[in-house]
């Protein structure tokens, strides 16, 4: 899956996109599967909404290896 | 009803959009403009600059205003938001929405903004201070294709690295190499009952005071029995249980006189570590791409694996350039210096336990050829290829040269990072090669950026990226407009990673040097940082 960071976090790990091969996970899955790669992305974890191929998703999302993951922290745009 | 919506890095105000003729049906257009003020957050700014992603953004704006035209009827709206660098004065949005009757025209705009700001993937990223000519310096990087930055040039280091193949050694050749096989407890552990404590084993349900001692038993033998009530052994920690259904009471609790003993206090717990309590068999226990500390050496011992497979280490070699340079036992002539990068590399490598061969080359290309010549079984067997110096365009400096003679690609040749500006980096099929800037600061800028991360990739594992740190001290970063690692000392306090910035004039300030061990990450013009701001860093080891 190739997952894309936006704003304060592409800033803060130096990367606007990584691709991720995990298979079928769920949001929870996802996010030790990232954390483990970036740590510094945990510490905006509780901000951060997860969006699916340009829609917003829930936590009981699951994604593969197809997805496209955005990490969306808070908006500010206008 | 009509929409229009788009993303530009284009001033809004000359959209062609915005000039479309106004219908003859409508009473009502309501346009709102968010211009981009002066003052930011109490600073003064000249610009601020925004990035979106894209796609959702737009399909997000889209459906808002359908979802808003729903309840306040529109004949035509437009939507335009500017990403990029924004100047004061200019819109960041313009919303105009079209309709028969005003009131359904104010409720869409001002609808619209508001759901903007909650749910359009749309950032303000950063203010652009008021000394920083907006339209020059960022917006070169969008137009012309620029030297690669540190994560780019990592990401093309990464991926001209693969693993290297596999061999077995033995336990004591073992640490610190990178494990390639799934390890799995071939048995439950402990593999049988054993008792947790010095005591007494006795049967459960027994209730009796008085028992008597019918053996002994030690860690290491063997001795089942079946224990009636009334009789016990004398067991060590780690003995053998002698059959099923037993307590063992601690030898603080009984009362021993010959082969008889009386227990005097007798608790729940029965003291004995049940077979499989730590491991279950066929469970896993170490993965592909552990590092072998230490410990799981022991564990691989404990559990009879005595070869272990790991990845093979990287055969390297480093080369320096310069007809300037004489060996550190050497008193440099006029002109010269020492060298001071051979001894730096040997070091790095050492730590992470690989052995370098070395080869000094001529500044003379012929003669330069005739040395590699000399060198070629060790070169062809070089998974590493180091280069010290000669890796600019000048006359004098030939590395790119002599790397394509020998079948390397060169991938990048300069990175807009400082230091370090003419790297090299090279792949010819597995093997890689990088050419470091002569000074050491910038070797080890290279060394610890980018080659600790390609061993690591050859490795099987992923060297320790950045880490969050906090400032021990100010750090004047003077505004450079490159993106810089910046030599630090790190260390554990209170428990968390502080850097301490460390004074740096120039690349060949070995002095700071001896102090570094680990680089803070500065993003294009860093200027002042307060103590305490929290910085990204590169640091030698995770546990300094």
């Amino acid at each position: 899956m190739r997952v894309l960071f936006f704003a304060q976090i592409r800033q803060a790990i130096h990367t606007d996109s990584v691709e991720l091969t995990t298979g079928e996970v769920d949001v929870a899955q996802f996010w030790q599967t990232l954390n483990a790669l970036y740590p510094m992305v945990a510490e905006y974890q509780s901000r951060v909404r997860l969006a699916r191929n340009g829609e917003f998703v829930g936590n009981d999302a699951r994604f593969t290896n197809a997805d496209e993951i955005a990490l969306i922290p808070p908006v500010s745009g206008g | 009803m009509d929409t229009f919506v788009a993303l530009s890095s284009e001033p809004l105000e000359n959209d062609p959009a915005l000039r479309e003729p106004a219908s003859d049906q409508n009473g009502a257009v309501v346009e709102f403009k968010g211009v981009v003020r002066r003052e930011e957050a109490g600073r003064p700014v000249a610009a601020l600059e925004y990035e979106a992603y894209q796609t959702m953004a737009e399909t997000m704006m889209r459906r808002i205003a359908v979802e808003l035209g729903a309840f306040h009827p529109c004949d035509h709206v437009l939507i335009l938001h500017r990403v990029g660098i924004v100047p004061v004065g200019e819109a960041a949005i313009i919303v105009r929405a079209t309709a028969k009757h005003r009131a359904e025209a104010f409720a869409f705009v001002s609808g619209f903004m508001d759901r903007l700001k909650q749910d359009v993937p749309i950032w303000k990223v950063r203010s652009v201070p008021i000394n920083e000519k907006p339209g020059s310096a960022q917006n070169k990087t969008t137009n012309h294709p620029q030297p690669p930055g540190f994560s780019e040039v990592l990401a093309i280091v990464d991926a001209s690295c693969q693993p290297l193949p596999t061999e077995r050694v033995s336990l004591a050749q073992a640490a610190g190499r990178v494990l390639r096989e799934t390890i799995t407890a071939p048995e439950d552990q402990p593999a049988f009952p054993r008792s947790a404590v010095d005591g007494v084993a006795l049967l459960l349900d027994d209730r009796s005071q008085d028992f008597l001692i019918v053996d002994e038993i030690r860690a290491g033998d063997w001795h089942p029995r079946q224990l009636v009530p009334g009789e016990t052994v004398r067991i060590s920690t780690g003995g053998a249980l002698p059959c099923e259904d037993l307590q063992v009471v601690m030898i603080e609790d009984v009362e021993l006189s010959g082969n008889r003993c009386r227990v005097k206090n007798r608790s729940i717990e029965t003291h004995i570590r049940v077979q499989g309590e730590d491991v279950r068999r066929d469970e896993l226990l170490l993965a592909p791409g552990t590092v072998l500390t230490s410990g799981a050496i022991s564990l691989l011992a404990g559990i009879g694996v005595t070869e272990p497979l790991v990845t093979r280490q990287p055969q390297i070699v480093h080369f320096t350039t310069g007809d300037e340079l004489v060996s550190a036992q050497r008193q440099p002539g006029p002109g010269q210096i020492r060298d001071s990068n051979t001894p730096l590399v040997a070091a790095f490598f050492q730590q992470l336990g690989l052995v370098v061969v070395h080869c000094h080359l001529p500044e003379k290309f012929d003669q330069a050829k005739t040395e590699l010549a000399r060198h070629a079984a060790e070169i062809a067997a070089a998974d590493i290829l180091v280069f010290s110096g000669g890796a600019s365009v000048g006359a004098h400096d030939h590395t790119p040269k002599l790397l394509e003679m020998l079948g390397f690609e060169l991938k990048i040749r300069g990175t807009r990072l400082r230091p370090g500006k003419p790297l090299l980096f090279a792949s010819s099929g597995p093997r890689i090669a990088f050419g470091l800037p002569g000074n050491p600061l910038a070797h080890f800028v290279g060394l610890l950026g980018f080659v600790r991360a390609a061993i690591a990739k050859l490795a099987g594992t992923t060297a320790p990226g950045l880490q969050s740190a906090v400032l021990t001290a100010p750090l004047e970063a003077g505004g450079n407009p490159r993106e810089t690692l910046w030599p630090a000392s790190l260390s554990l306090r209170d428990g968390r990673l502080s850097a301490e910035p460390l004074r740096w004039s120039n690349s060949g300030d070995l002095v700071t040097l001896a102090r570094t061990n680990g680089l803070i990450l500065l993003v294009p013009g860093t200027d002042l940082l307060e103590r305490s701001t929290k910085v990204n860093v590169l640091p030698c080891a995770l546990f300094p």
